[in-house]
């Protein structure tokens, strides 16, 4: 009983929300993936880039709710999401349009591009916090939970409950299914094809007949389309602050970098490996531990290798150990 | 490179941030001119071009290429003498700044090189000419991009004319030899079903025995009816196969005639031919 209570607490506190965590910034790393593959740069707008879809969706979920729109359940955010991709896409193409292209056509070194999207970084995020203010917004609503914790301790009789938010839920079903179609897209279409083509060579795509400008849009598409789910997604599970939001480029780079930049399967595991360490190493062992050890050996601290403030800093020394001993990355990145 | 401040990147080699891998050079890709009738001359002519990189020199000086209907025309030259760069500039990869290129009847000089390829051209460079990271089907299906019909048959031609590819189509082409890279190249080319190949040294870095199997299908290809122009580091043994050769020097038409007309000019074998 103490050892099935202890696997309970672990998934509890761990496992679900390290999925639902890992699940979100593989999503996110899969953005600046693409970017980095196919425009060949850092994005690190990427972050402001998700709040600014979050943005749009918020405030067309308010819109719904406040004319009585809502999906039961299901948080009325989803019926809000394609607005909110359209709206980035708006903003992502308009960007390329007025700033990238620009620097296209100079043929610009890519490490020049880095520092053009840090300037564009500053403009979105000045954008959203004039739009929506700088604070915390929540915007979720439907049912709280699939299963509450009363209700599993109820169930099996346990001491530990097990809840499953319905924002953890739906995250780990939206990202199989976004991903899904994502790989289906690049392996198996003309046109996925056509942006892998452009990511190995340029030069060979245009010789092919690809047209560049088509596979750079359509490549701003995917990417609005990955950071507004990203982004909606990390707010229904906590909630949006802007801030959070730029802050979020670190484990997102750092999962992008861990799994081997330019490959959508690498984001995917470093999504989830960020998450796991960031939450495992950051959560207070010592309920597992009291139900796991004899009594004698009942800690007497938490147990707790670093305290939450310092979660970033999980995310900046897998990254440095990372680039020390493997810097391409754990699949070998630099293609698409 | 050319003084542009945009490209210089300040000695910067930092992977995680920028990924130089595969990026472009080719200029002319959102040129936006359209074709125009030129009735006349040869099936493909880069006429008198005059011309080079960004706003660089110029490379070319009143340089003048062409191929005609069920010929093979090929480029010689001793290196640094713009073959490469002329046969770029003939796709439009680089801004001819005086002259003409004329295709079939049409003067498609301001057209961009994508709209090249729609027109029937088609071009094997010298170097990355293969996408390392797709499989070799996928290197076929990306060379009929632009085709929307059913492309099966002219995959089947290219897999009959290089049966090794079609053993290793699930392969990726980055893991194949020399020789089966250029096959692919060659191949990815052939899949537009063009209306004239162009080959920049499709025998660079290959064995003596691949080079002469490689003659064999060029060969072969230019006997199905497409013109071929192509640039040869191997002088006597390309212009043995050509019905039309040019030697390029400093970017200038220095010799022209008949393969065997240069074979046999005394200027030409001492120069560029050993004795």
């Amino acid at each position: 009983m103490d050892f099935l209570n202890a696997i309970v607490a672990l998934t509890n506190y761990v496992v679900i929300p390290a999925m639902s965590y890992g699940s979100q910034l593989a999503l996110g790393a899969l953005g600046v993936t693409l970017v980095y593959g196919i425009l060949r740069f850092s994005n690190f707008a990427h972050g402001d880039t998700m709040a600014f879809g979050a943005m749009v969706t918020i405030l067309v979920t308010w819109l719904m709710q406040s004319v009585g729109i809502n999906l039961g359940p299901l948080p009325t955010a989803l019926l809000a999401l394609p607005f909110g991709i359209l709206g980035c896409v708006a903003l992502v193409l308009v960007t390329d349009r007025l700033v990238y292209r620009f620097y296209r056509e100079q043929k610009a070194k890519p490490v020049i591009l880095v520092i053009v999207s840090m300037g564009v970084m500053f403009i979105m995020n000045g954008l959203v916090r004039f739009i929506i203010g700088p604070d915390d917004q929540r915007f979720s609503d439907g049912a709280r939970f699939i299963i509450s914790a009363r209700d599993f301790k109820s169930m099996t009789g346990l001491n530990e409950g097990l809840a499953i938010k319905t924002s953890q839920g739906l995250t780990v079903v939206t990202a199989v299914v976004v991903v899904a179609v994502l790989f289906w897209f690049l392996n198996r279409t003309r046109t996925g094809k056509s942006m892998r083509a452009y990511s190995d060579n340029e030069d060979l795509a245009l010789l092919s007949g690809i047209n560049p400008e088509r596979v750079v849009v359509y490549t701003w598409l995917i990417v609005a389309a990955l950071a507004t789910v990203a982004g909606v997604l990390y707010g229904l599970d906590k909630s949006f602050k802007p801030f959070t939001y730029f802050q979020l480029l670190l484990p997102i780079f750092a999962s992008a970098i861990v799994g081997g930049l330019g490959s959508p399967l690498g984001a995917i595991a470093g999504g989830f490996i960020i998450a796991f360490s960031e939450v495992t190493i950051t959560y207070a062992w010592k309920k597992v531990a009291v139900y796991l050890l004899p009594e004698r050996f009942e800690p007497d601290g938490l147990v707790q290798l670093l305290s939450t403030d310092y979660k970033l800093a999980v995310s900046f020394v897998i990254l440095l150990i990372v680039l020390l001993f493997r810097p391409t990355g754990i699949f070998r990145g630099k293609a698409l | 490179m050319s003084g542009n401040p945009y490209q210089d990147d300040r000695g910067n080699k930092d992977r995680s941030i920028a990924n130089p891998r595969g990026s472009g050079t080719a200029e002319g890709a959102r040129r936006k001119g359209k074709a125009v009738a030129a009735p006349g001359g040869p099936f493909l002519i880069g006429d008198s071009m005059t011309g080079g990189y960004g706003k660089g020199p110029n490379i070319l000086h009143d340089c003048t290429i062409a191929v005609d209907q069920g010929e093979i025309a090929v480029i010689v030259g001793p290196n640094g003498a713009g073959k490469s760069t002329a046969m770029k500039a003939v796709f439009g990869m680089l801004d001819v700044r005086q002259g003409h290129v004329r295709l079939d009847g049409e003067d498609i000089t301001t057209l961009s090189p994508q709209d090249r390829v729609s027109k029937g051209m088609g071009f094997v460079p010298q170097t990355s000419n293969i996408f390392t990271s797709m499989t070799v089907q996928e290197n076929l299906e990306m060379g009929a991009f632009i085709r929307t019909d059913d492309f099966s048959d002219t995959m089947a031609q290219v897999y009959d004319l290089f049966p090794i590819l079609k053993d290793k189509r699930n392969q990726p082409a980055g893991e194949l030899s020399g020789g089966q890279r250029q096959q692919v190249a060659v191949g990815r080319a052939l899949m537009t079903r063009p209306k004239v190949l162009m080959l920049d040294e499709p025998t660079a870095g290959v064995s003596p025995i691949v080079m002469d199997e490689l003659f064999d299908r060029i060969i072969e290809v230019a006997r199905t009816g497409i013109p071929i122009l192509m640039v040869e580091q191997n002088a006597r043994q390309a212009l043995e196969i050509a019905d039309k050769g040019y030697v390029l020097v400093q970017g200038r038409n220095a010799f022209s005639g008949t393969g065997k007309d240069l074979l046999a000019d005394p200027e030409v074998r001492k120069s560029f031919l050993g004795g």
